[in-house]
């Protein structure tokens, strides 16, 4: 989230959630992401048996 | 011993073919492709030749080598008519198609099969958007990696002047008011700005996302709701949440008509004309059928029985006009499979959906504006092969019943959606959807199975679209063991 205030108050933009640091933080932290990293490929591989059967 | 001829080397074409070599024995029976170009190209990587991230090189390869290896005949050519009953000469279905390579540019020529899949993909239709066709002034596309190798040396033309202190305006989105194919758009404009910010040459950008979607993240398929956060979130306010953490303003309900080379005209939902001024844009095109004919035996034009209006194949789908409140994921097809002329199929973007999966809505002078119905690489990639599996069991056992289903009513998606190329500063959103079509009577609070439906932004998403890009090539190649790769 660079510039917020460039926003104009009570447009379409100036409602959507933005991730806080913390949100920011988890994306971006290798340990954190390659633990999702797993987890998302068995999610995806989940899908991907199912369209298959 | 069995003729089967296969029309186009995209996903589904080329799965069909790699899983009919695997399945029938080569000495009897014979497998043709027929395609324009002798290239196979993984296409969802051309976002990243379209912000330099990639070369051409690196996202294709030519297939004649491996079709010599695993004996099937490469025809350079297009497809243009079909003759499912033959002629006076030829008693089989035949194609008659009209080379494409330099020896023979030009020639036509008749090719008889038993079976005939036509996976050709869609005709980018450029022309039906006055202005819109890519190399015109400040037009880019990512649709091939031509276009996208194009779409680079105009992206580096405009960072040039950004960095000489010029202003520069990027929009980029739909470029026809029932476009499809949002979800590549909505990659680019992320990779765009990705790289925009990695120059630091933000204060002199303004991107902005153009789109006929009814709401943000819609991505023709009727958005999607997604478990976040404690609650039961949708693709809305994913795809804003997005956009206003990098800054990006949006224009939605909007239907394209016309672009020159500075200015995009406009006509929204509420029926208003709009003008948009750009510097660089960047709009997917209308897709439709390759124009193709269809007679009968005696000569006669039954391209009505062939194709829908749209120009793509009819198939197995039940295409009775009904209201949007009558949709059921049984209006989708299951074997891709010609109602007429049943040794004829369809997989991939080829076959006429029965309709959208986002409602239809007009403007107010009549104009539709919604996002078509998409079809992604991974569905693609199944119904080529279930069509193949279909195929190979008619031949093997005599017997034409479809054993084989692949719904898009029934089967999920995954698709990875990059938003900036790096192996520790990259970032992705992956997202998956089961099943693609919602099914309103199976799930009636959210349309589709909120256990398996997510959209998560991250690194590793990039680390697992890096993947994706040498798995998916590795399996296209026909390395040791392709078959193991799921579609
Ligand atoms: C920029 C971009 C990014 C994308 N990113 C993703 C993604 O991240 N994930 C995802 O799942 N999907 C993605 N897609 C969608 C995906 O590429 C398509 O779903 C897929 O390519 C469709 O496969 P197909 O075989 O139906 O068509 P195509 O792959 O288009 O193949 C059509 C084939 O037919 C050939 N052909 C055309 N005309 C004729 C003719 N007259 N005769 C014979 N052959 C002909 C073509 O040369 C081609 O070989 C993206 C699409 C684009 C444009």
């Amino acid at each position: 989230m660079e510039n917020r205030l460039i926003i104009t108050k009570y447009s379409e933009q100036f409602y959507p959630p933005t991730p806080n640091n913390f949100t920011l933080f988890l994306r971006r932290s290798i340990f954190f992401q390659l633990i999702r990293f797993f987890i998302l490929n068995y999610k995806i591989m989940k899908i991907v048996i199912k369209g298959h059967s | 011993m069995s003729n089967i001829v296969i029309l186009g080397a995209g996903v589904a074409g080329h799965t069909a073919a790699a899983y009919l070599q695997k399945g029938l024995n080569k000495n009897n029976h014979k497998i043709t492709v027929i395609s324009p170009t002798p290239t196979y190209q993984w296409i969802p990587s051309n976002i990243w030749v379209g912000v330099g991230r990639m070369t051409p090189e690196q996202i294709k390869f030519d297939l004649r080598p491996l079709y010599k290896k695993w004996g099937i005949e490469f025809i350079q050519a297009k497809a243009q008519s079909f003759y499912p009953e033959g002629d006076d000469q030829i008693k089989t279905g035949f194609v008659e198609v009209e080379y494409t390579n330099e020896e023979h540019k030009g020639v036509k020529r008749k090719v008889a099969y038993d079976y005939l899949i036509n996976a050709t993909g869609p005709k980018l239709n450029f022309e039906a958007t006055e202005g819109l066709l890519p190399g015109n002034g400040n037009i880019a596309s990512v649709c091939t990696f031509g276009h996208a190798s194009h779409a680079w040396e105009l992206f580096q033309e405009k960072l040039d002047k950004m960095k000489n202190g010029e202003k520069q305006i990027f929009v980029i989105g739909t470029g026809h008011p029932t476009a499809t194919c949002q979800g590549a758009a909505f990659e680019y404009i992320l990779n765009v700005d990705f790289e925009i910010k990695k120059r630091g040459l933000e204060k002199q950008a303004e991107v902005i996302w153009i789109t006929n979607e009814y709401e943000l993240g819609d991505f023709g398929m009727g958005g999607a709701f997604i478990p976040k956060g404690g609650f039961i979130s949708n693709t809305k306010l994913f795809a804003e949440s997005y956009f206003v953490e990098r800054n990006i303003t949006w224009i939605k309900r909007a239907g394209v008509k016309k672009l020159d080379d500075h200015k995009i005209y406009y006509e929204n939902l509420d029926g208003e004309y709009l003008e948009q001024a750009y510097d660089f844009a960047m709009l997917i095109p209308g897709f439709a059928g390759h124009g193709f004919k269809g007679y009968d035996k005696a000569g006669n034009d039954i391209s009505e029985k062939l194709f829908a209006p749209s120009g793509l194949m009819r198939v197995d789908a039940d295409y009775t006009p009904k209201p949007f409140e009558q949709w059921s994921i049984k209006d989708w097809p299951e074997t891709y499979q010609n109602p007429s002329y049943p040794n004829i199929f369809a997989p991939g973007i080829a076959f006429a959906p029965p309709h959208s999966i986002s409602k239809p809505m007009t403007s107010k002078n009549g104009t539709p504006i919604f996002a078509s119905a998409p079809r992604t690489g991974m569905p693609s990639g199944i119904m080529g092969k279930v069509t193949a599996d279909n195929i190979i069991h008619w031949i093997k056992t005599g017997n034409a019943t479809m054993i084989h289903k692949a719904s898009m009513g029934r089967m999920g998606a995954a698709c990875i959606v990059s938003a900036g190329y790096g192996m520790s500063k990259g970032t992705a959103a992956t997202m998956t959807v089961s099943p693609v079509v919602p099914d309103w009577e199976k799930f009636p609070d959210w349309g589709r199975d909120i256990k398996t439906t997510m959209g998560e932004p991250g690194l590793a998403g990039h680390w697992l679209k890096w993947l994706m890009h040498y798995m998916f090539l590795y399996k296209a190649k026909g390395l040791p063991f392709w078959w193991m790769i799921p579609e």
